[in-house]
């Protein structure tokens, strides 16, 4: 992956920090006080069943969700829903591509590209497209395109502007095995980009395998937190299973 | 405001309502005169226009209420905009009704454009979305929001309506003549019924507007505290 | 500004060029807009009426089914692939994105709108009166003024289960104003009045396009933000 995160202020905070973060819906609390840090080059796994609250957390951390009390900070800025110009610093990939089928992938990438206000869009374009391997589907409509090659573009949409964050929204759903592998690969890279990453999914495999820390989220809450290097995998499916089956 | 203070304030505004309502239907059949040239269906009028001055009255709470909570986010201002809009319809449509009724007779046609009648077609219709919105919303709190967005825009767009829906007659002379003016100033008997009508049709819809906003209440806490316990396996 | 100008014009554009690639709202509003034109003429009996006294009317009913139409799809087409989602995760202003799709809908009815005008002339002879420029300036003006409401609500619609047949109820009420300063307006330009008797109405159409769009503008975060 070429290109590093775009400039941002050095300052000693974490790049992300999510400070006592509460979500609810009318009654409903999706996200209950959840709090950490990352720093630069780190990613977190967050785990859990569906409906705990992982894809609520993942838009409050993107900005796009107000949170109920509590705050998200990028690099000690607290992130508010009308600070649009933060978005800048954040990347997402979802299980959905976010793309146009009837644009190609090229207009796809430049459309994107001009919301994010990108100047150099003629080279920058071409690069990212060969970054992910489809500089030969450059003009071919997204609709014509395999589910792994859609998600490949969708790699490249999310990091066309260089963000500084990346979240990952169950990235892995829909892919087979050949497909999910050459993403795990473009993943791998994000790490040695310095980039700080969340990943939320219920796939705990693939969750694990770049992950530095790993959270499993139940009923809104981290009920359990941990080092990369303190787990194997089959303590997580130990720790998952007891989590969930308490938290239900 | 605990639920039983809710409770009560609307038990009392509803029984001074309805007991105004019964002084009212006293008033209007046997006490007050019948006016000279509409003859005895005027009577209507009691019950109609305290049911329009009802309406606009839960369109402007319904649009404040939503203006606020846009702004603030309180659950409660989303219930007492929910609850206003409720009425609003509710009195709108007895409007809708007792007008027509008192026209057919007074003016010998059951419709006619008369700006105010227009308006509050219009008006009842612009709630009719509101609720339509909010009960096919996919997410029940977009849909508070775009209830909230809808009960504002209609304020904001409902004078630039009635000014248009004046002006037509201007615009487009009528081709028959009806003779809607006001009529006669109101005798004195005329004003009292009706400022009893008033006062009786919006205690009443407080009350229903009172009561609604403590059943809301009363979900809520139902769903906090079904939240805190585990779920039935 | 110009960043903002520019965001709000990559969505025009990205609007635009798809449009133009699947032609699937144009389609449906010039079908529209055209067979409504032939029911028209079988609808109204013209040994009663001449169909030049009701040549504004049939218009503006025709602009605005057949704009209500195309419009209603405006948010759903970007619900494909959650493209909306990365629409408003990116740095745009949500206002922006309003006035983009306001912006991209007008082309678009401005588009049937002609096609309207040439297909009433085609049929009935229509006699749009001697001064092309005012009604040029009073279509673009009332139009405005659907389409900045319409656009609102599409975005609600958008997200309800009903879709698009919630529309006419939400709009029409408020579109009240635009259907009688509008017929008042292009009638009186078909009949060849003087300009000062269109004057009035224009203005008024200018204020509620002028008040709905800001409105819009202000109302649209509260719709899409989640």
């Amino acid at each position: 992956m070429s290109g590093s995160p775009s400039a941002a202020p050095r300052t000693h905070a974490p790049v992300l920090e999510a400070a006592s973060l509460v979500r609810d819906y009318g009654p409903v609390r999706a996200v209950d006080h959840v709090s950490f840090r990352l720093g630069a080059g780190e990613f977190l796994s967050v785990f859990g069943p569906n409906g705990a609250g992982k894809t609520s957390l993942l838009r409050l951390l993107a900005g796009g969700l107000r949170p109920t009390t509590g705050e998200v900070r990028v690099s000690g800025i607290p992130l508010t829903i009308g600070d649009r110009a933060a978005r800048g610093r954040i990347g997402i990939l979802s299980h959905l591509s976010f793309l146009y089928g009837r644009l190609t992938a090229r207009e796809n990438l430049l459309f994107h590209g001009r919301l994010h206000g990108l100047e150099d869009l003629d080279s920058r374009v071409p690069d990212r497209l060969r970054d992910v391997g489809l500089e030969r589907y450059a003009d071919s409509r997204v609709d014509t395109l395999s589910r792994g090659t859609v998600q490949r573009l969708a790699v490249a949409r999310a990091l066309l502007h260089d963000p500084e964050i990346v979240l990952l929204d169950e990235p892995y759903t829909g892919l087979d095995a050949y497909a999910g592998a050459l993403l795990q690969e473009l993943l791998s890279a994000l790490k040695h980009g310095g980039r700080t990453v969340v990943m939320v999914t219920h796939n705990l495999g693939r969750g694990l395998e770049l992950a530095d820390r790993v959270a499993i989220q139940v009923r809104g809450r981290f009920v359990f937190e941990a080092r990369r290097a303190e787990l194997d995998a089959g303590g997580l499916e130990r720790s998952y299973r007891r989590a969930v089956e308490e938290g239900a | 405001m605990s639920l039983t203070r809710i409770r009560w304030m609307a038990m009392v505004l509803g029984v001074l309502g309805v007991a105004g309502v019964l002084v009212l239907h006293w008033l209007v059949f046997f006490w007050v005169g019948t006016e000279r040239t509409m003859g005895i269906v005027q009577r209507i009028f009691y019950v109609h226009v305290p049911s329009a001055w009802v309406t606009f009255l839960a369109f402007g709470i319904t649009a404040l209420c939503g203006a606020a909570y846009l702004w603030l986010r309180d659950e409660r201002l989303d219930w007492a905009a929910q609850s206003a809009a409720e009425g609003g319809l509710v009195f709108g449509a007895i409007m809708l009704t007792s007008g027509p009724l008192w026209a057919a007779y007074a003016w010998g046609t059951p419709w006619t454009w008369e700006p105010r009648l227009t308006l509050t077609l219009l008006m009842w219709f612009v709630f009719l979305g509101y609720f339509l919105v909010r009960a096919s919303a996919e997410d029940r709190l977009a849909g508070k929001r775009m209830a909230a967005v809808i009960g504002v825009l209609g304020a904001l767009l409902i004078p630039l309506v009635h000014v248009s829906v004046l002006w037509f007659p201007s615009l487009h002379p009528q081709p028959v003549v009806l003779n809607i003016d006001e009529g006669p100033t109101l005798d004195s008997d005329m004003l009292i019924t009706l400022m009893v009508g008033l006062l009786a049709f919006t205690l009443i819809f407080f009350s229903i507007v009172i009561f609604r906003y403590g059943l809301e209440h009363l979900r809520y806490q139902h769903a906090l505290e079904t939240r805190d316990q585990p779920r039935a396996a | 500004m110009t960043v903002y100008l520019r965001q709000v014009a990559a969505i025009v554009r990205k609007d635009l060029l798809l449009e133009l690639r699947t032609r699937e709202r144009l389609a449906a509003m010039g079908g529209l807009t055209v067979l409504v034109a032939i029911l028209f003429h079988f609808a109204i009996d013209q040994g009663l009426v001449r169909m030049q006294q009701l040549a504004a009317g049939l218009l503006w009913m025709t602009i605005l089914f057949g704009g209500m139409l195309g419009m209603g799809r405006t948010f759903e087409m970007e619900r494909e692939h959650g493209a909306i989602q990365g629409l408003l995760a990116s740095p745009i202003p949500l206002d922006g994105i309003y006035l983009a799709k306001v912006i991209s809908n007008f082309v678009l009815v401005a588009l049937i709108e002609v096609i309207a005008l040439a297909a009433y002339w085609l049929f009935f002879g229509f006699d749009y009166g001697g001064d092309p420029l005012l009604l040029a300036g009073v279509l673009a003006v009332a139009t405005l003024g659907v389409v900045a409401v319409t656009t609102l609500f599409s975005a609600i619609s958008a997200q309800t289960t009903m879709g698009q047949t919630l529309l006419p109820i939400l709009i029409f009420p408020l579109l009240v104003p635009v259907v009688i300063f509008g017929v008042t307006a292009t009638g009186r330009i078909f009949a060849s009045r003087p300009a000062q008797e269109v004057e009035g109405s224009l203005y008024l159409l200018a204020a509620f396009a002028v008040l709905s769009l800001a409105a819009g503008a202000i109302l649209f975060r509260y719709v899409v933000e989640e």
